[in-house]
């Protein structure tokens, strides 16, 4: 994992596309994995009572994914000061997301960054996410 | 987008404002402490990390965590990993010492008019130290707001926001969350 420093960053600066492949398993793992145990994140049959096709991805989860997404592009010592999220179409099985970033602003006073995080899948925007991340 | 209430009767126009007046005494409410069941650990951390496929450095190697403000030995836990911490878990309960009342205190008075089925959709958390491997976390929370009656593409229902503020076994602020679900009737089933 390199290291990104704060005076190598410039507003405009795109972060790589990073493809996330939504499966059962991945919903259900993580979900788990962030003790929400909400039936529509693992149980079809309880999503479809509640009009959703499918299981979908819980929101922690995506949380989780945007400030992953971030701090692979900066490196470990990428701290992150902020993950507002604002989610759209529902992450299901078989769809793909595909995770896109830009730098939106430079904070010199505390060598923050701000960044615009999109993830979108077939349906349309999963997540459209404002971050601030401070840099060495 | 909100529903013409010229769709209900009278009486059902009635019931709606004694509804959404019982909706706007739950604004301003607080509960908490909720409590972790676990301390920060690099188990759970690791399976967050596995399914979420962080690779991060700062999550399972001290040395580089060192550099982030962790104390010797521990991991970082990953920011994002803040809510988990207090979740309630299989069981749908928070550990003893918590408060004992529902977390979002207004989620029952939806379920009794039918409003069953809930969705998250937004979260904005700012983090504001580290939560480092050990550490004890606990949040309270506080009902900002209850929406009007909206039609959305899920179905009918109320927009609920709830800030929490997040503390370490220090009774520091390590971070706060603001929540939004849409509490609602699906369309297939909305009367």
């Amino acid at each position: 994992m390199s290291q990104l420093n704060y005076a190598q960053v410039t507003v405009g600066d795109q972060l790589p596309p990073l493809a996330i492949d939504i499966s059962a398993k991945l919903i259900t793992a993580t979900a788990i994995a962030s003790r929400d145990y909400q039936d529509v994140h693992h149980d079809q049959d309880a999503a479809r009572a509640l009009g959703s096709p499918n299981i979908f991805m819980n929101i922690l989860t995506t949380n989780g994914f945007v400030g992953r997404y971030v701090t692979d592009w900066t490196g470990a010592l990428g701290v992150l000061k902020k993950v507002a999220i604002k989610l759209g179409a529902p992450n299901y099985p078989g769809d793909t997301m595909e995770m896109t970033g830009e730098v939106v602003a430079k904070n010199d006073q505390d060598q923050s960054i701000e960044l615009k995080v999109i993830g979108k899948n077939a349906i349309g925007h999963h997540v459209v996410g404002d971050v601030v991340v401070a840099l060495p | 987008m909100t529903r013409q209430n010229t769709d209900l009767t009278d009486d059902e126009i009635e019931e709606l404002k004694v509804f959404e007046e019982q909706l706007q005494s739950f604004v301003g409410a607080e509960a908490g402490p909720f409590l972790s069941w676990d301390r920060v650990n690099r188990a759970m951390i690791r399976h967050w990390c596995e399914a979420m496929g962080d690779a991060n450095p700062a999550y399972y190697d001290a040395d580089v965590a060192v550099q982030l403000g962790a104390p010797a030995g521990a991991v970082v836990a990953p920011p994002t990993m803040m809510q988990a911490w207090t979740m309630t878990g299989f069981a749908c309960q928070h550990p003893p010492g918590s408060d004992t009342r529902e977390s979002m205190p207004v989620l029952p008075v939806f379920d009794q008019q039918g409003y069953l089925a809930v969705v998250a959709t937004n979260c904005e958390q700012e983090y504001l130290q580290a939560i480092c491997e050990g550490d004890d976390v606990n949040g309270r929370s506080t009902i900002e707001s209850v929406s009007s009656r909206k039609t959305t593409g899920l179905g009918v229902g109320y927009f609920v926001t709830q800030l929490t503020e997040f503390r370490n076994q220090r009774d520091e602020v390590v971070g706060n969350m603001r929540f939004r679900i849409l509490k609602y009737k699906p369309h297939s089933t909305a009367s």
